[in-house]
C-alpha cells in the first residue's frame, strides 16, 4: 500500500526537482550574466537585499566575536594611541563627533556609518572582531592584517569612548595625533592623563 | 503615447469645429477642484514637494549615513540613537532646539549644522543645496 503510494508520487517529485533545478540554473545564468544584478555603486540595493546582507553581517560578527583579544591588550589599551590610530586609519570613512567623513565616502555603497553609538550596538569583542577582521564587500579592511593587535585594542577603546568627546575635544585630539608618525608614537602617549581627564568631562 | 497625443489633437480640432463645450475638460476641472480641497489638509506635504524631491532625498539620507545617528522611518537601517529620532518631522515645532521649523530653516541647518548650533556633534557633510532640499523634502513627508 505504502510502496504503491510512493510509486505514484515519485514521478511528480522527480518533475518538481527537475523544475527546481532548471529554475535555479536559469537564475544562476541570469545572475552571472549581469542582467539581473547591477554591481554599480550608484544604484541602491533593494530594501530586502540591503536588509538581508546587513543582518547576515551582524549575525556573522556576533557568531565569530570570540576571545581573540588578549586580555592584557584590553587592559593596557591606550586611548590616546587609539585616537592617533583612529585619526590615521578611521576618520576619513567614519568621521567623528562634529567631524564629517571625506567627501568621497558618501559615494560608497554601502556607505560607512558614523560610529558614535557603535558601543551600544556592539560589544567590545564584536568591535574588536570588526576592526581586526573587517567586513567583506563593504570596503572595511581587516586592520589586523597590517596593524599590531595592541593598536586594534587601542582603536576599540577609543571608539567606545568617542561619544563622550565634544567636537572641540575630538578636533584637538586629531590635531595632537597628527605628528604621530611611526618614529614618535610616545609623543602622544606621554600626554595621555591630562588630555583625557578633560576629554571625559561632560560637555 | 504618440497615438494618444494624436487622438487628443484630432478631438481638439473636432471641438473647435462644432463649438460643443468639452465635457471632459469640465470633468477634469471638477476633479482638480476636489483634489485641491482634499489636499488643503496636506499643505505641508505639497510644500515638501515644492522644496525638493523626497525620493532623491531618501537616497541622499542613506548616502550621508544620517541613519547611523538618527532613527528615520522609511530608511533602511536608520536606527541610530545619537541624535533625535526624526519621525513626525513635519509636525515638529523646532529644529535642533533653536530654529522654528520651516523648510528654509531646515535647509539652512542641514547645510551648516555647526553654524546654527555651536559645538554641535552633527557634522557638516558638505551637502549641496539640491541635496539639502531633497533631504528636507523627505523629512517633511514624515507626518
Amino acid at each position: 500500500m505504502r510502496s504503491s503510494l510512493l510509486r505514484r508520487l515519485f514521478p511528480g517529485w522527480l518533475l518538481g526537482m527537475f523544475t527546481a533545478a532548471l529554475l535555479a540554473g536559469v537564475f544562476g545564468a541570469l545572475l552571472l550574466s549581469g542582467l539581473i544584478f547591477d554591481t554599480s555603486a550608484s544604484s541602491q540595493h533593494s530594501k530586502t537585499f540591503a536588509w538581508a546582507i546587513h543582518l547576515t553581517m551582524i549575525h556573522s560578527v556576533r557568531e565569530r566575536a570570540g576571545r581573540q583579544e588578549r586580555p592584557d591588550a584590553a587592559r593596557h589599551a591606550s586611548l590616546l594611541n587609539g585616537a592617533a590610530a583612529y585619526a590615521r586609519d578611521c576618520v576619513a570613512c567614519h568621521g567623528g563627533p562634529g567631524a564629517a567623513r571625506a567627501p568621497w565616502v558618501s559615494a560608497m555603497l554601502p556607505t560607512p556609518p558614523y560610529l558614535l553609538d557603535s558601543s551600544s550596538r556592539w560589544s567590545r569583542a564584536e568591535l574588536y572582531r570588526l576592526v581586526h577582521d573587517g567586513v567583506k564587500m563593504s570596503g572595511m579592511p581587516a586592520w589586523g592584517e597590517i596593524e599590531p593587535d595592541q593598536t586594534i585594542s587601542d582603536i576599540v577603546s577609543f571608539v567606545q569612548q568617542m561619544p563622550k568627546l565634544s567636537p572641540t575635544e575630538f578636533a584637538r585630539l586629531r590635531q595632537q595625533a597628527r605628528p604621530a608618525t611611526p618614529d614618535s608614537p610616545t609623543a602622544i602617549g606621554a600626554q595621555e592623563p591630562s588630555t583625557f581627564s578633560s576629554a571625559s568631562s561632560p560637555s | 503615447m504618440a497615438r494618444s497625443r494624436n487622438a487628443f489633437r484630432v478631438e481638439d480640432a473636432d471641438r473647435r469645429r462644432t463649438g460643443v463645450p468639452d465635457c471632459r475638460a469640465i470633468r477634469l476641472a471638477l476633479a482638480v477642484c476636489v483634489a485641491a480641497i482634499g489636499l488643503a489638509g496636506c499643505q505641508r506635504s505639497a510644500a515638501a514637494d515644492r522644496i525638493g524631491d523626497p525620493r532623491a532625498g531618501a537616497i541622499a539620507i542613506d548616502r550621508m549615513a544620517c541613519g547611523s545617528c538618527h532613527r528615520i522611518p522609511g530608511i533602511e537601517e536608520a536606527d541610530g540613537s545619537v541624535g533625535p529620532p526624526l519621525a513626525h518631522f513635519a509636525s515638529r515645532q523646532m529644529i535642533a532646539g533653536v530654529l522654528a521649523n520651516s523648510p528654509q530653516a531646515l535647509v539652512r541647518y542641514l547645510e551648516a549644522p555647526q553654524e546654527v548650533v555651536a559645538g554641535n556633534v552633527m557634522p557638516n557633510e558638505g551637502l549641496g543645496d539640491r541635496q539639502a532640499r531633497d533631504i528636507a523634502a523627505y523629512l517633511y513627508t514624515l507626518r
